[in-house]
């Protein structure tokens, strides 16, 4: 009994690695005394696996069987593999047992298509189900909403789940068609606009009655393979920034195409995922969520691919050049946020700073900004640096790591 | 209050975070920077000059604790609780320059204004110290015991348990559990009602290898250890290997206790 679980958990774990999303975070579901566990807003990474991502979650497939044949993906019916499925009380025992030894934050359940996919769909609710009426399991669940399934499926979920998920995986139409004859896009879109009334609806529920029970309080995300399909940069950000306004996404993950089909004609003949383009999506991504940068300013008709060499808010920064220098002194947060080497976090201790004295090169330093980058485009007491003055071409020269990607791969999630 | 004037003073304290108030209480009624402030049970070499050791009185660290809430905010004050919790070499004395900073300031802004040296210093310190503890949210691996008990060491840099006690209580509701700081030898414990502090004795924990002895250990609990382990490699992706990036976001005096991390050999 116990072997076969561990041989269940080799397989099923083994599966579901694919899928890139990890984060934990987003939700608020409270402790209630006596019960198990709790969602805490900004989520919590357990463990790191060898390629740095986070751990946090359980992530596991109900099962691996799949009726489907997707071009890009391990699972598909045509592959040869060793298959497995869990019962539903031993993803709960799994689950229950791995968050009371603190290895993990909550469970992140998807699978394969078997019967179809409502069947599918009915056995992952099963389990979350069980977890919250019958172990009062406050944890946090990460389910998948199986592209296909109904709409009242969907609805479940979203009660008894933290976060919904629909993975779009190939970005276009036509290319998913190819790649997943059974798929198409309204199969995800529908359960993704479900997801979203739902959402919306629950809000306004939760207004008028507090107690109202939550409906996916963590949002909804997907994911996009990049590699697999000759879509641009700009298509691809398009897609997402359209997510993010249309169907309020929390997060849209990407995910460097991992060759795991070798052979199949229908996808492009690579050694490895192409990680350093992943990584200046995320970059570009993160624009959009907490810079205010808009799609089209990332990339454009001319430029369609991101610079492999260059951070996008350099680029951005080194074809508008008339928008420098910026006063730190005087700018609003907006500019400042643009300035290349300047994050977030830096961004808003200038702001709150600036009234207690002139900003100096040395706070600027000590407030975690990369003045090599952004001395550039500046102005602050002491150097008043105009790139006016400064031939952009040089400037991408000096400013571009050389070719190395290893260095550009290693900090996928930080962005100044 | 009049300027103060460092001395070849050195104030020795309990250790404690009262203590450390108390020896603050003093340094002002002397109206001194003395040359050193030190636990007792840290003395360093560069003591010279007269030495005194203060005593702690739970009513002057409240005098100093609500001086520093009056002069800036609750918020603040537990910034500087915690920002002492992290035990760097001299984190005390810079402490102390900046409560007199505090204490003189006109305009009780003073504590906002990060282009001042100490206060920059503090906020540096004590975000560290946060970082510390929002990663043993994630990095605490309990072991169950035969009488269901949920048991788990660490060793963090920074002095941060009684900052892990909100979390876990919260989380960890239903069960009884001890998290134990195995360097600093306490630890705290929730019996279902209440969080406290504890000091084993006579204990059946290898504080080396972090594990409950076997006979006290629950019959599944190896089996489970087992089963994440398994998981830990399963979701490795041989294709992204980015053995750089894990041990930044994991560094490697972390791993002791955690055990996906921790078999001899496994070094990876
Ligand atoms: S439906 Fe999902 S599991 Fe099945 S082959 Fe397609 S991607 Fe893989």
């Amino acid at each position: 009994m116990k072997e076969q679980v561990l041989k269940k958990l080799q397989v099923l774990a083994d599966a579901a690695k694919y899928d890139v999303s990890c984060s934990s975070s987003g939700s608020t579901r409270p402790a209630q005394d006596g019960a198990l566990g709790n969602a805490a807003r900004a989520g919590v990474c357990h463990s790191f696996t060898q390629d740095g991502r986070c751990i946090s979650l359980l992530k596991i497939l109900y099962t691996n069987y799949c009726i489907y044949d997707c071009a890009y993906c391990i699972n598909r019916r045509s592959n040869d593999l060793p298959r497995a499925s869990f019962s539903v009380d031993e993803l709960v025992d799994l689950t229950l047992s791995f968050y009371r030894r603190n290895y993990i934050e909550g469970l992140f359940l998807s699978s394969g298509v078997v019967v179809s996919p409502d069947h599918t769909m009915e056995r992952l609710i099963a389990v979350a189900r069980k977890l919250r009426s019958e172990h009062h399991f406050n944890g946090y669940i990460h389910m998948k909403a199986i592209p296909g399934s109904s709409a009242e499926l969907v609805a479940e979920a979203g009660l008894w789940a933290d976060r919904l998920s629909v993975n779009i995986e190939i970005p276009s139409e036509n290319n998913l068609k190819l790649l997943a004859p059974e798929k198409d896009f309204s199969s995800v879109l529908s359960p993704m606009n479900q997801i979203h009334q739902g959402i919306e609806l629950n809000k306004e529920e939760r207004r008028k009655y507090r107690k109202a029970p939550r409906f996916a309080p963590a949002g909804q995300s997907t994911q996009l393979i990049v590699g697999a399909s000759p879509e641009s940069d700009f298509d691809i950000l398009r897609l997402a920034s359209g997510f993010y306004k249309q169907q309020n996404l929390k997060r849209v993950y990407y995910s460097g195409f991992v060759p795991v089909n070798p052979g199949d004609s229908r996808l492009p003949a690579i050694q490895k995922p192409p990680l350093v383009r992943e990584n200046r999506l995320y970059q570009a991504d993160w624009l959009m969520r907490f810079y205010q940068f808009r799609f089209d300013e990332i990339l454009d008709d001319r430029h369609s691919f991101l610079d492999p060499n260059l951070d996008p808010k350099l680029a951005w920064a080194l074809r508008n050049p008339s928008f420098f220098p910026v006063d730190l002194n005087a700018a609003p947060y907006e500019m400042i946020l643009r300035v290349p080497g300047i994050g977030v976090r830096s961004a808003k201790l200038i702001i709150a700073n600036r009234r207690f004295g002139s900003i100096t090169f040395s706070h600027l330093k000590r407030m975690g900004v990369a003045l090599n980058r952004a001395r550039y485009f500046i102005t602050c007491r002491e150097l008043p640096l105009h790139l006016r003055d400064i031939d952009p071409v040089y400037l991408r020269r000096k400013l571009s790591p050389s070719v190395n990607p290893k260095v550009v791969q290693l900090n996928l999630f930080e962005h100044a | 209050m009049p300027e103060m004037e460092t001395s070849p003073l050195s104030l020795i304290y309990d250790g404690s975070f009262e203590g450390f108030l108390c020896a603050v209480f003093e340094a002002f009624e002397r109206r001194t920077i003395p040359q050193a402030l030190v636990p007792a049970s840290r003395p360093s070499q560069l003591l010279i000059g007269e030495q005194i050791e203060v005593e702690t009185h739970p009513n002057r660290a409240e005098r100093v604790r609500n001086g520093i809430i009056q002069r800036s905010s609750h918020r603040n004050a537990s910034l500087v609780h915690v920002a002492f919790l992290s035990e760097l070499p001299g984190v005390e004395l810079l402490l102390l320059r900046y409560l007199v900073k505090l204490f003189n300031d006109p305009n009780g802004r003073y504590w906002q204004n990060m282009l001042d040296d100490e206060v920059f210093e503090l906020v540096q310190i004590a975000r560290k110290v946060k970082k510390e503890v929002h990663r043993f949210h994630g990095f605490v691996r309990f072991q169950e015991t035969a009488d269901g008990m949920f048991f788990a060491p660490i060793d963090p840099d920074h002095n941060i348990i009684r900052l892990l006690a909100r979390h876990f209580r919260a989380r960890f509701s239903g069960q009884q559990w001890i998290i134990y700081d195995t360097k600093r030898n306490y630890g705290i414990y929730y019996d279902l009602h209440t969080v406290q502090e504890v000091v084993l004795q006579n204990h059946r924990i290898d504080f080396n290898a972090g594990n409950v002895a076997s006979e006290v250990k629950a019959l599944d609990e190896d089996f489970y250890s087992r089963l994440w382990k398994e998981y830990y490699d399963a979701v490795n992706i041989l294709e992204r290997q980015n053995h750089k990036q894990m041990t930044n976001l994991m560094p490697r005096r972390y791993w002791k206790y955690l055990p996906e991390k921790n078999q001899a050999g496994k070094l990876k």
